[in-house]
């Protein structure tokens, strides 16, 4: 789905941001992007769609040079839902916002009609409503309403926990991980809130300056604390709790694992008095 | 943009006091209109890429030199065209395209342009304009309140390129194209940019403004600022010269 | 002291109370930390704190709130800006100068400080915030952490009582808002300054702050040091707030009765705990 091979990027001549990047997400995966702030995340996540070109290698979207291809092309590979979504919302209505992206792909007229009832429905949204004075979280919806209206093959979720309250933040990943796991569709999600990335993702990309420090899954990213502490995150907490005692909570990474451990071990221990 | 921008420095012209880097172009400027000479406005021209090279902003003049001339060409085609005076000079099929009072007239007021925009654009490379508009309050008496609007509308240039450019990304990546040559189709895009940018700018002007208020904007006065730009002989020095300047454009390059 | 007494407000053009029937003390040296889910009424409550609710932005007011006894109704806005000073949500809309320096001038000349007074204070707050290298920068230049910090210098700069942020790190990564909370911690134990901070990272409000508030749909549903949450997990679940999961792992541990201390809120605190259960 996404390939980079050997990408450099620099804003500047004289300050690369990415160096010599390489790696490879199949379809279907559910990875997340995680680092410090100026780690190169961001900039990751427009070479992907074509918004930035590698000044050094190639990125490959769905086999396409991102060089050669014209970022209106990608886009329909291709779904991204910004930090703040007031930077794409410009129709007056709530129904002409979600088919704005399917209308910019040309896509016929009953499908963009079929398309933005669906999306309407699944988001609960008032096709009436004027966008630019609802809630933060309900631009958000609708951001990603008519993102995922255009039915992409990837989906990139740039920060997905900003300006949202926990409640909006979880609905939306419930919903992107339902299509994950339902339509295969792919999902790279760039954060730093670690508990985000240990809940959702099912692989870890660890970038620092702009070099690629760690690719694994989730589990074993989340308990490698000197590769975390090297690319200054904070590590979720349970995972981080769990590594203070060694081997006796080695697959444990949720609160109801560690529950249901400490509740069976603490029953050996009474039991043991 | 950043031909515009602030370059940081300690020259003699850095050191003036701001409200007499504003006035010294402002002479600068009137001696070169008062000339009526062309070898004397190309004197003025390269007067003042010296004088620039002089702070460290050769280059910078240069540049805005080169960007003048064009805005430059355009006035001198016009006048060409438009001024018939003195003996025809290239005629076409009987009728006079232009004459040689036009294409002197012409050449002079181009490299007017030139030479009377040069100094007060060059004004921004060694001006803070925070500085400028404080130094207008303090010894110009300029209301603040306008003062202030300056200033803030200079400050918001470059949040509100980041911003045309974010939302730019942000339309792009829903599948806009912005390289269309089709003429209807790209009028369409002005919309997806402006809406947003709109929306954006009327938010910030209005927290902007919120802000200032709650920091007690309304309650200054002449004596608030707390910076003092004192007049030094640096800045009687330029004046003086300036208006020799004046003088000599007006009695000898006639 | 901040005393809201009933307070309601509802803005023009809105049908509903954004806040409604609140009754809330904020005492000197106190560290508040405000959260809830969007909606809930937190930024019109930090606007009601510095009386720029009612006095700039109009709509009905219920209710009373006094700062330092006077009342935000009789008082202009401008009066209480030099004991709250407020760092607002758009940091780029909060700052109102291009350099640093300037910034932190703007309130001080405005306030009509002494000449003679505000270079000392100026070369203060840049120390006390660590930032005396940024005080000729640009400020479009500068990164999201530096931006903050620049505009609570522009506000402590004006030596107030009570210092109100609107979630200062909603844009920036763990390690600079733990900066910014880490400061803020400083600024409240050494000078005394209350400090309240509208914030969604609530495991950083469990760590740092002394009391808690949580607001849902304008009203009041909590207020406590975060240790008292305990009882109250799985309201906050139900509503939507994220729960520090050390804090959701220990009031299980205690609902189940294998532990019977506090509910921990930090790593730490859960080693501790866990240390405790299995008498390791």
């Amino acid at each position: 789905m996404i390939r980079f091979e050997n990408v450099s990027f620099g804003y500047t001549r004289e300050r690369e941001t990415i160096k010599n990047l390489s790696f490879h997400i199949k379809k279907g995966e559910f990875v997340a992007l995680i680092g410090a702030n100026g780690a190169g995340k961001s900039t990751i996540s427009r070479l992907t769609n074509g918004l930035l070109q590698p000044t050094g290698g190639h990125v490959y979207l769905n086999g396409k040079d991102t060089q050669t291809t014209p970022s209106s092309v990608l886009a329909k590979d291709c779904g991204f839902l910004f930090q703040n979504p007031d930077r794409q919302i410009c129709e007056n209505t709530v129904r002409d916002e979600i088919a704005f992206s399917m209308k910019a792909q040309g896509w016929p007229k009953d499908k963009i009609y079929e398309h933005v009832n669906a999306a309407l429905e699944t988001f609960s949204l008032d096709p009436e409503w004027f966008p630019f004075s609802r809630s933060r979280g309900e631009r958000q919806r609708i951001a990603l309403a008519g993102v995922l209206a255009c039915e992409p093959g990837l989906l990139i979720l740039d920060e997905p926990t900003t300006g949202l309250d926990y409640l909006e933040c979880t609905h939306i990943m419930d919903y992107v991980t339902k299509l994950n796991q339902e339509k295969g569709i792919t999902v790279l999600m760039v954060s730093h809130d670690m508990e985000l990335v240990q809940s959702y993702a099912r692989r870890v990309l660890v970038l620092n300056h702009g070099t690629l420090m760690g690719d694994g899954p989730t589990n074993q990213i989340m308990k490698d604390a000197p590769l975390l502490k090297s690319a200054r995150v904070l590590p979720a907490q349970i995972p981080e709790l769990a590594l203070r005692f060694g081997d006796r909570f080695r697959d444990i990474y949720t609160v109801e694992g560690m529950f249901a451990a400490l509740y069976s071990m603490n029953i050996n221990v009474e039991e043991g008095d | 943009m950043n031909l515009l921008n602030y370059v940081p420095g300690d020259s003699f012209l850095h050191k003036l006091n701001p409200v007499i880097k504003l006035a010294a172009a402002f002479m600068y400027g009137v001696a070169a209109i008062l000339c009526n000479n062309v070898l004397g406005e190309v004197g003025f021209i390269v007067l003042m890429i010296l004088i620039s090279y002089s702070s460290g902003l050769g280059d910078r003049a240069v540049r805005l030199t080169k960007t003048l001339i064009i805005i430059g060409m355009l006035m001198f085609v016009i006048q060409l065209l438009f001024v018939r005076s003195g003996d025809p000079l290239l005629v076409i099929a009987g009728f006079c395209v232009f004459t040689t009072g036009g294409l002197i007239s012409a050449l002079l007021l181009s490299l007017r342009v030139v030479a009377a925009m040069l100094p007060l654009m060059l004004l921004f490379a060694i001006t803070q304009m925070n500085d400028l508009c404080n130094a207008l309050v303090k010894k110009a008496h300029l209301p603040y309140r306008y003062a202030f609007i300056v200033t803030t509308a200079f400050r918001f240039v470059p949040i509100f390129t980041t911003e045309f450019h974010d939302i730019q990304d942000a339309q792009k990546a829903r599948g806009v194209d912005f390289d269309t040559k089709n003429i209807i189709r790209k009028m369409q895009l002005i919309a997806p940019l402006c809406v947003p940018l709109l929306v954006s700018s009327l938010k910030k002007v209005d927290n902007s403004a919120m802000s200032a208020e709650m920091r007690g904007f309304a309650l200054r006065t002449i004596k608030s600022g707390y910076k003092d730009y004192p007049f030094t002989w640096r800045d009687i020095a330029v004046v003086l010269v300036l208006a020799a300047l004046i003088i000599f454009s007006v009695l000898f390059l006639k | 002291m901040i005393s809201i007494k009933n307070f309601g407000f509802k803005y023009q053009n809105s049908k509903t109370e954004a806040i409604s029937g609140l009754n809330l003390e904020i005492a000197d040296g106190d560290f508040v930390g405000i959260t809830g889910t969007s909606g809930a009424g937190k930024t019109t409550l930090t606007f009601a704190l510095n009386g720029i609710i009612p006095q700039k932005i109009k709509g009905d007011f219920y209710g009373e709130i006094l700062i330092d006894g006077k009342d935000t109704v009789e008082h202009e806005a401008e009066e209480f800006a030099l004991s709250v000073g407020e760092v607002f949500q758009d940091i780029d809309s909060q700052m109102v100068a291009s350099i640093v320096e300037d910034e932190i001038l703007f309130g001080l000349e405005n306030f009509g400080i002494p000449h003679e007074e505000i270079g000392a204070r100026l070369k203060k707050v840049l120390k006390e915030l660590g930032i005396e290298d940024l005080r000729e920068r640009e400020i479009s230049s500068l990164s999201g952490g530096q931006k903050q910090k620049v505009a609570i210098a522009s506000i402590l700069a004006l030596e107030p009582k009570y210092i109100i942020l609107d979630e200062p790190t909603g844009e920036l990564d763990p390690e600079s808002s733990r900066d910014i909370f880490d400061l803020l911690t400083k600024l409240n134990r050494e000078k005394g300054i209350t400090v309240v901070i509208v914030e969604q990272k609530i495991m950083l409000l469990c760590e740092y702050v002394k009391h808690l508030v949580v607001l849902n749909k304008g009203k009041l549903e909590f207020f406590g040091t975060p240790n008292d949450m305990v009882s109250k997990i799985d309201t906050f679940k139900d509503l939507g707030i994220n729960i520090p999961r050390v804090a959701e792992l220990s009031s299980r541990l205690i609902a189940a009765g294998i532990y019977s201390g506090e509910v921990t809120l930090t790593v730490d605190e859960a080693e501790k705990m866990v240390r405790e259960v299995l008498r390791i």
